[in-house]
Formats: structure tokens, sequence, C-alpha cells
């Protein structure tokens, strides 16, 4: 089974990033949005990160105009029914995504492989929501989903196995990307050690114990990270990092997946990192620091 | 006995019909964005009307047998039936070390082609689709591979290597392979015909400057030199690559722009050469439009152009200890007048001197552009790579059968 036609629903920062990934490497995409308007926002962030790109000669106008030309804009689930896969991106509540999976569960027939981009919920509670929960499983890409050649594939407690072979080789031969395999667990690999390591640092900036440009510092130049912890809380959100600490508290009960306290501040106080301009560190709008 | 060539792209797949009982091309054609729902096979038969098909066409072996429809259909084709094709021949990019001429396909040549899809990631695999595509639609009809790199495997030593950690050429094979390699045979022995000489008693450099570009040094009749290098990057100035430059520049920029290796190939490759200096076009007409007219930027781009082009010229004249023949062929080589004149004009310490009234002649045919005076004979040879890859094949499935 070869994935040619996709459909991404959700059109926020991960659909945006996925669509045009799928899109620039020759996929016709169908990206879903509530309505019109999201569409066009969703549609004209992609724009701008293809400009981006152009002007980091990633890619030429060309190329620019061919991934555009691939993604179709819908706001009816019921178009995704002739789609190989479909992947859901929305934001990271459950009810949300189970009510989702439903919806798409009626409109595809039972061969359309149906996944979602969680980075940490449980695979298995969001297949019981459909009748075929042998065809739903876990595709957690990373932000930025262009650059970064990794996928964790989740396999929940009634995933099949061909439903899990054919995403794995869709994802290292078509993507060509590294597909990770994991048995569901709250926050799986990625999630549950990244967020760790963030909570840590923000123990560590809360205790005073050094300022957040030299926790940054020590990590980056000290262990090779592209970006310090503190930084990558702010590109990935302040929020979506709460939300991911105290859904693994809540699973484990485990006192290392608390949440610094300076965390709840910063997002009550609307700091939500990168995309708010004001995180740890200040960004323009383009998310550069400044 | 009839030959049908292959040229397969990633998604796309040129095609020529021959009939080598006189070398005429029967037909011809191109189906391009393969893959799509909306591919476009466009066909043209010899002497009949143009046909364009819309249609979806996934992969290549779908591309392949739409091709055959065409060729041996009752208004537009060119064939009673599909039997009537004797062999065919694919044109492969990267033949590595493993071939240094044409050669069967089989189980083996199959495998090595395969193998070079890590030096080739770009054009191999299209190679491979293309020839697993005929083997399916056309069951038992003998299939050639013809190389890019083929005719440059006579290299000596002291021009394949690069001086750098020689466990780096013994593990990974990085060395200089240089392409084009089936035009430059090809116009270099037009040329000896053309001048009615024996090609072994000639040192010829050939300019095969088209969107890509290359030079090579030919001395009795095999290719002692190249300028295109481990990939098509190295070299002369063209329309979108850069051709040579200090290697610790792409460290330096990666490092200062956070350029990923993807993204800095892309720089190097597509966003380069002509269309980075001038600004507007990786056209050598546009180029040589804007110098006329006195643009500085367009006028900048066709000296460095010019320059570099010649620089590599005087290079190969050093390299064989003089020349005789200089070629020009390809889009830019065939049809710039004023590319050819710019370089001959500065080449005049060679003893070169051309005939600005035949330079400007445009022809199909080989011909001569230097004066009786000259040093050195200076011709444009119209190159024709599907022609070498039909005699290739035919020779070759002969050769196999007797």
């Amino acid at each position: 089974m070869n994935f040619k036609k996709i459909g991404v629903v959700g059109g926020g920062v991960m659909g945006q990033g996925i669509a045009e990934m799928l899109a620039s490497r020759g996929l016709d995409v169908l990206l879903v949005e509530k309505n019109n308007e999201k569409l066009d926002y969703s549609y004209g962030m992609i724009e701008t990160s293809l400009d981006k790109k152009l002007e980091k000669w990633g890619i030429t106008p060309a190329e620019k105009k061919l991934t555009l030309s691939r993604i179709s804009k819908v706001t009816h689930f019921a178009e995704l029914g002739s789609c190989d896969l479909v992947i859901e991106t929305i934001s990271e509540d459950l009810e949300a995504k189970k009510a989702v999976f439903a919806q798409l569960d009626q409109v595809c027939p039972s061969h359309i492989t149906l996944a979602s981009n969680t980075s940490a919920l449980s695979l298995t509670e969001i297949g019981s929501s459909t009748l075929h929960p042998e065809r739903v499983i876990g595709m957690h890409f990373i932000y930025p989903v262009a650059s970064i050649n990794l996928v964790e594939l989740i396999r929940g407690l009634k995933t099949s196995d061909a439903t899990f072979e054919a995403t794995k080789n869709f994802v290292e031969e078509t993507l060509e990307k590294k597909g990770v395999t994991v048995y569901e667990s709250p926050g799986f690999v990625s999630t549950r050690l990244i967020c760790t390591l963030i909570n840590e640092a923000l123990h560590v900036l809360e205790e005073g114990v050094a300022s957040a440009e030299d926790i940054d510092d020590a990590m980056r130049i000290g262990y090779q990270f592209n970006r310090g912890p503190l930084e990558m809380c702010d590109r990935f959100g302040l929020d979506s990092v709460l939300a991911a600490l105290d859904g693994m508290f809540r699973e484990y009960g485990d006192l290392k997946y608390r949440p610094a306290i300076i965390l709840k501040k910063m997002v009550r106080a609307g700091h939500l990192g990168t995309k708010t301009g004001e995180g740890f560190f200040k960004y323009d709008k383009d998310g550069d620091r400044l | 006995m009839k030959v049908l060539v292959i040229n397969s792209g990633s998604s796309s797949l040129k095609y020529q019909l021959y009939d080598m009982t006189d070398e005429s091309v029967l037909a011809k054609g191109l189906v391009e964005r393969i893959g799509m729902d909306s591919s476009i096979l466009t066909h043209k038969p010899t002497g009949k009307d143009e046909v364009v098909e819309v249609s979806e066409i996934l992969e290549h072996n779908t591309a392949i047998r739409k091709v055959i429809d065409k060729l041996t259909d009752s208004v537009h084709g060119v064939l009673s039936s599909v039997d009537e094709i004797n062999a065919v021949g694919h044109r492969v990019v990267h033949g590595g070390e493993f071939f240094n001429e044409s050669a069967l396909v089989d189980k083996e040549a199959k495998k090595n082609i395969r193998a070079l899809i890590d030096l080739a990631p770009l054009h191999n695999p299209a190679a491979v689709m293309g020839i697993e595509a005929s083997e399916i639609n056309m069951p038992g009809v003998p299939q050639v591979v013809v190389f890019d790199t083929a005719f440059h495997q006579t290299m000596p030593e002291k021009a394949y290597l690069y001086a750098i950690p020689r466990v780096l050429y013994s593990k990974y094979k990085v060395r200089r392979y240089g392409f084009h390699g089936t035009s430059h045979y090809y116009v270099s022995l037009a040329a000896a015909e053309f001048l009615n000489k024996p090609i072994e008693d000639l040192k010829i450099i050939t300019a095969h400057i088209g969107n890509g570009g290359s030079l090579t040094a030919i001395q009795g009749g095999v290719s002692v030199d190249t300028s295109m290098g481990m990939t098509p990057l190295e070299g002369l100035m063209m329309g979108t690559r850069s051709g040579d430059l200090d290697p610790a520049i792409v460290p330096y920029v990666m490092n200062k722009e956070e350029l990923s290796v993807s993204e800095v190939n892309s720089m190097l490759n597509k966003h380069s050469g002509l269309l980075a200096i001038s600004g507007v076009s990786s056209d050598m007409r546009d180029i040589t439009d804007g110098w006329e007219k006195g643009e500085a930027n367009a006028t900048l781009a066709f000296e460095m152009y010019e320059y570099r082009l010649r620089k590599y010229i005087g290079s190969y004249a050093a390299a064989m200890n003089g020349v005789d023949v200089l070629i020009f062929t390809a889009g830019v080589g065939e049809n710039s007048a004023i590319v050819r004149k710019a370089v001959c004009e500065n080449l005049s310490y060679l003893g070169i001197e051309i005939d600005e009234e035949l330079n400007k002649i445009r022809s199909g045919d080989p011909r001569r552009i230097s004066t009786p005076n000259s040093k050195v004979e200076v011709l444009v040879v119209p190159t024709n790579e599907e022609l070498v890859i039909a005699r290739d094949t035919f020779r070759i499935v002969e050769e196999s059968n007797a």
C-alpha cells in the first residue's frame, strides 16, 4: 500500500508543517479546517514558510509553486473518503481528538489508515472512539517537521500489524524519516524525556542557580543540543509543555513530572513563547530570537 | 532492427524510436509529471501530427505501457506490434567504476546500477525504474545501458583523484567521474570525421555547454580530463550551478546562515551560476540580451561565464601540451555565436582565429568557424546523445546475438 493522497486535519503549527512537508515530497494533501478563514490563514502560513525557505535557497520559485499546488483546502470531513491516509493534528485535547476520530471513522472506508499526531495521549483511547481501532496509529512528528527526520510511531493496543507496517514503510521510504517504534505509554519516548529535561531546567531557573541564558548555553554548547531547554520550551509553546507535564504527572503519579510553578505562572501571564513573542526569551514575528 | 531509446527521470520519461537500417527517427516523445493524476504524454511520430494526452500515470511502468500504446496506435502509431521493437537502450547517469562502456542489462548490471544510487541519488533510481518497467512491458527484449560517465573512465589517476585523504577514495569511491560523456564522445568522433583525420592523432577540447556545462580534454580519442567531478556541480559556471569554488566556503556559509546540507546543496545547484550573478535569468539568451543592452549584472554574469570557460580551455591545452581542435556543442555552444566569439577572441595566444561570418551561420550540421590561418580548428558540432545510445544498443545486441 502506497500512500499518495493524504488528509491533514487541523491547520495549526503542526498541521501546516506536516501538510507542507508532504506536499514538498510530491504527495497530494487535503488540508482540513473548520472554516474558510482558518483555512486561508493556514495556507498563508505555509506560503510564508515556503518563502523563508526560498530566501535561504532551500527551494526554487518553481518548487514553491508546485508544493502549494498540491495542497487543497477542505472544510468538510466527507471529502477525506478518497484519501489513503488521514493525519489528525488538532490541539492536545483527548475529548476533541476522540470526536474527530469518530467522525473520520464514518467518512473513511475501513482500509484507510487514521493517524494522530498526538505527542502524549493514549492511542488506545483515541482508537476506542472508532469502529475500526485496528487502523488507528500514532504518528508523532516533531517541530520543525521539514527538518526533523524523526517520527515516533505509536502502536495502540489494537493497532494491526498491517497498519503499522504500511505506516512505517511510508515514513521511512516516502518521507525518508526515521520511524521509531513506541508502545503506548504516556509521553512516549521523546515527549517524556524532553519535558523532564525542560522541567528540571525550570527548577534550576526558579532556584536562582543560573540565568536562562547560561542554562541554555550550558546544555547547548556543553552537550551539543541545537537549542537549550528553555528556548525549546519557548518554541514548543509553554502551554503545550505544561499540558504534557500535567498529563504525565496525572498518568504516572510521579513527582518528577510535576510542572514547575514558574511554568504555570508564565502561562497564566500569556507568555507562551515564540508564538506570543515572549517566553523565557524574546522573539520577533518571524520567530527569530531578539 | 528497431531500437527504443529511453531517458528516465524521477518524474519524466523521454523516448525516441530508431530504425537502425538508416538511423532514422520513427517517433519521439515525452511523458511528464509521472506520479500525478494529470500526467502529460506528448507523442510526435515523424511526418505526422503531434498528439498530447493527459491521464493518470502513477509510475514508470504505466508510462512505458502508454508509450507502447502510442507507438502501436492505429492512427498515431509507427509500429504494427510491440514485437517490432528489437532492443531498448537506456541512458543512465552514473556508471561509477563498474562501467567503462555501454553494457547489456543482466542481473549483475542491475545490481551495480543500484549500488551506485548512493553516488547518484537523484538520477540512478529513475534509470532502475525505467529498466524494470521495460522488462515488464517488453519481456524478452534485450536492453542496453549507456552511461554519462563511461567515456571518462579512461582518465588517468592523476586527473581523477582529489588531493584529499586516499581512504575516502577506497572507502566511498570519492573521485572525479565526469558527465556528458556520451556527448563528448559523439562530437569528438563527428569532428574527426568532418576533418577527415584519424582521431588518434588529434588533441581535442570539447565544450558541452547548455544549462549544465562541462569541458573534456580528448587525446588520441580518449578522455584524459574533464571539468565535472564526483557530481555535475564542479567545473564551469553554469545556468544555476556555481561550478568551482573554494570548498571552505561551504562550511563557512552553512555556519553563518545556519543552512542544512540540503539547503546548501540547493543553493549551489539551483540558485547559483548565471542566475545568481545576473539576478534575472539562468538562460544565456537573456544574459547576452542584457549584455548587449549594457545591463551591469548581465554583463558581469556574461564576463564571468566567458572568463571561466576560457581559463578551462587554456588549462586543457596545457594538460595535453597543445590543442588541434576546439568543439562547441549543446544549447549554448551550438546557438550562441556571441559566447563563441568572446571566448575565441582571447585565445589568440593559442593561434585561434575565428571567421565572424562563419561563426554567425546557424545550422544543424557540423561546421568550421575558424579561418584557414587558425592554428586550431574551431568547430560547432550539434550533439546527439540519443543516436549514440541507439548505436551502442544496436551494436551490443547484434554482438550478443552473434
